[in-house]
């Protein structure tokens, strides 16, 4: 394992990679495709101006926007980590198990069914595609319990029979849709990053800290795990009981992510492999600054994707993978014969 | 398992904490202009920008959007962002005081964000031809220009009755209009381009189906036995370009009624898919498909 990890370095490695994080978002809220001048932000707002465009734009859109990109980018990342480590498989991601397809299909069925109502802020798209994503989640984990002692193989193929069953039914109701849903419902499925409420935030923000926080918890065990469960469970670790609080975790944080912004692609799988490849595999420290630099990543993609094609506007996911991968191809280069995968 | 009651303790209080922070502020919004003072206006639609347009409102208008091109006074004014995705950011910027967006998932959901913010939104749903006369009173209502509203909406009406009254002699003409070639995509019958068709003086082709422009196949093109195929050029430029590859594609269908005649005819998309004040244009120009000889005197 890693030589040796204090306490007192994780604090400094990880107070460090949050000072990073503050600065990124304090640079990418000045970019946009609108001037906008801090010192009229918070100068002028005397009533003799009653519109103050430059608050609006900074303290209404701007701002909500990034903290959406930090929640969302935080939590896939931590749910990449997990995933990869409890299905010791470095393809996982958020999304191998059909996350992405349930959300996807209660996204649709949303836009379908034409309903028109707000639930603490949030549209019937993201509430549907947050049940969709849990019902999948529970689906695959319930058949893959069924499928008895090799958990993690039964519980892949679960997910991607699951994951491509659900998409067939995806693609069906997108063509017997109506134009101008599909459309609506592309753009979810792309990603769709919008400045939402402070309230749902603050809410969004807790349950993701949460969950993360609830990893963090069993990350020594899922160092364990990552060796593999024999030797887990001769080292004294109730496996079963990780497994399923790590699982439970990991998707109800992607869940959240999901019903926030769609379907972002990339965050989740490269994120964790990049931090592993440069701290290493300890889950302790790769945990939380997976958390901290999925949410960097996110913000900072998210910005390009504001004002790259400006007026216009790019899904997010389109920037994730254009962007990401050949940096991640060129870490992957440069590292990979100093760290191992996955603890080994 | 002491961490974990410390955990579920904490998040429940940070959710409490957000009801009280959030639910006790209620959001009142600045101030909400009244029509007779609306002098900023902003269009996300380019069927909204014509409308605008046509009631005399040009010079208030600050922001279309990308795909905005008619009249030509519209190409020239600020753009923000596109049809499908407007800019909140850049929309705030122009400073509004009325934002006009369409009904639909995408648009309804600007307006939102923008309402929320404090700003006015009016949303108008354009989805059949007695839909737009309701949009253009209501924005006409919203912006203090009912007596426009009304003589535009008259004499829209008055120019379809006396089509209507050219075209109504004479049996029904069979019209497959295509929106797309490869794939083929056709209008059905819930929509108002078969709409237009019928003041036109033609019937759709096609039988009613499950899409709305349903994509079909070789063997319905035979089957609906057209006598006439219009396809809807993106802008004046493409349509003497896609003339000639219609011809060519058409060909293969070599039984079909149009085909024989040679009655295909490309025209431009953006008069009859836009639904806005040359929807008369429109149609006039599907009804010239249709019975070229009505309008041979004419002219």
């Amino acid at each position: 394992m890693d030589k040796s990890l204090t306490a007192k370095k994780l604090i400094v490695t990880v107070t460090l990679a949050l000072t990073l994080l503050v600065v990124v978002m304090f640079l990418c809220s000045l970019m946009g495709t609108e001037r906008v001048s801090l010192r009229k932000v918070f100068g002028s707002t005397g009533p003799q101006e009653l519109v103050n465009p430059d608050y609006e734009i900074f303290v209404s859109v701007r701002l909500p926007r990034i903290i959406l990109a930090v929640i969302v980018g935080a939590a896939l990342a931590c749910a990449g980590v997990v995933f990869q480590a409890i299905l010791r498989n470095p393809l996982a991601d958020p999304y191998i198990l059909g996350i992405s397809s349930g959300a996807g299909l209660g996204a649709i069925i949303a836009v379908l069914s034409g309903l028109n109502w707000v639930f603490w802020g949030r549209s019937p798209i993201a509430v549907f595609a947050f049940a969709g994503a849990m019902g999948t989640i529970w689906l695959v984990w319930f058949i893959g319990r069924l499928t008895g002692k090799s958990h993690i193989t039964g519980l892949l193929l679960a997910g991607v029979v699951v994951n491509a069953f659900f998409s067939a039914v995806i693609m069906f109701l997108t063509s017997v849709a109506k134009s101008e849903q599909v459309h609506s419902t592309i753009f979810w499925l792309m990603g769709n990053m919008a400045e939402e409420d402070f309230f749902v935030l603050w809410l969004s923000a807790g349950a993701v800290a949460a969950g993360i926080l609830a990893l963090f918890y069993i990350s020594p065990q899922l160092n364990v795990i990552s060796f593999g469960q024999d030797d887990a469970r001769n080292m004294g670790v109730n496996v079963t009981a990780i497994q399923t609080i790590a699982f439970a975790a990991a998707a109800f944080i992607t869940a959240v992510a999901v019903s926030l912004s769609g379907l972002i692609g990339f965050v989740g799988l490269i994120v964790p492999h990049g931090v592993r490849l440069v701290f290493g595999p300890d889950h302790r420290q790769l945990l939380p600054l997976s958390g901290i630099v999925g949410a960097i990543f996110l913000v900072a993609a998210d910005t390009l994707a504001r004002i790259i094609v400006a007026p216009a506007q790019l899904p997010v996911g389109v920037v994730t993978a254009i962007v990401g991968g050949p940096f991640f191809l060129v870490l992957l280069v440069k590292h990979t014969h100093k760290v191992g995968w996955l603890g080994k | 398992m002491n961490k974990w009651w410390w955990l579920l303790l904490i998040t429940l209080c940070w959710s409490c904490a957000g009801f009280a922070i959030f639910n006790s502020r209620h959001h009142q919004s600045t101030h909400i202009p009244t029509p007779d003072n609306i002098n900023r206006i902003v269009s996300t639609a380019p069927s909204l920008t014509e409308i605008l347009f046509a009631l005399g409102l040009g010079d208030k208008i600050v922001g279309v959007t990308l795909q905005c091109n008619y009249p030509p006074a519209a190409a020239k004014k600020p753009k923000l962002g596109t049809f499908w995705q407007p800019n909140i950011e850049a929309v705030i910027a122009a400073r509004p005081d009325l934002v006009i967006t369409l009904g639909f998932d995408r648009q309804r959901n600007i307006a939102h964000r923008l309402k929320r913010i404090g700003y006015k939104c009016l949303t108008v749903n354009i989805e059949k031809v007695g839909d737009f006369f309701d949009a253009v009173e209501k924005i006409g209502t919203a912006t203090d220009s009912r007596q426009q509203a009304d003589e535009l909406v008259s004499s829209i009406r008055k120019k379809l009755d006396n089509l209507s009254s050219l075209a109504g002699t004479g049996g029904k003409v069979r019209v497959l209009y295509v929106v797309q070639r490869e794939p083929l995509r056709v209008a059905g019958r819930d929509t108002f381009v078969n709409e237009m068709i019928e003041l036109a003086g033609g019937e759709n082709a096609i039988a009613p189906t499950v899409h709305k422009y349903p994509p079909i196949a070789s063997e319905q093109v035979y089957a609906c036995n057209a006598d006439v195929i219009i396809e809807a050029a993106m802008g004046q430029k493409e349509i003497s370009g896609q003339q000639a590859g219609a011809l060519r594609y058409w060909s293969r269908f070599k039984n079909t009624p149009a085909v024989i005649n040679e009655r295909i005819y490309v025209i431009d998309g953006d008069t009859v898919s836009r639904l806005g004040p040359r929807l008369y244009e429109g149609i006039e120009t599907i009804a010239r498909c249709l019975r070229p000889e009505l309008f041979e005197n004419k002219k």
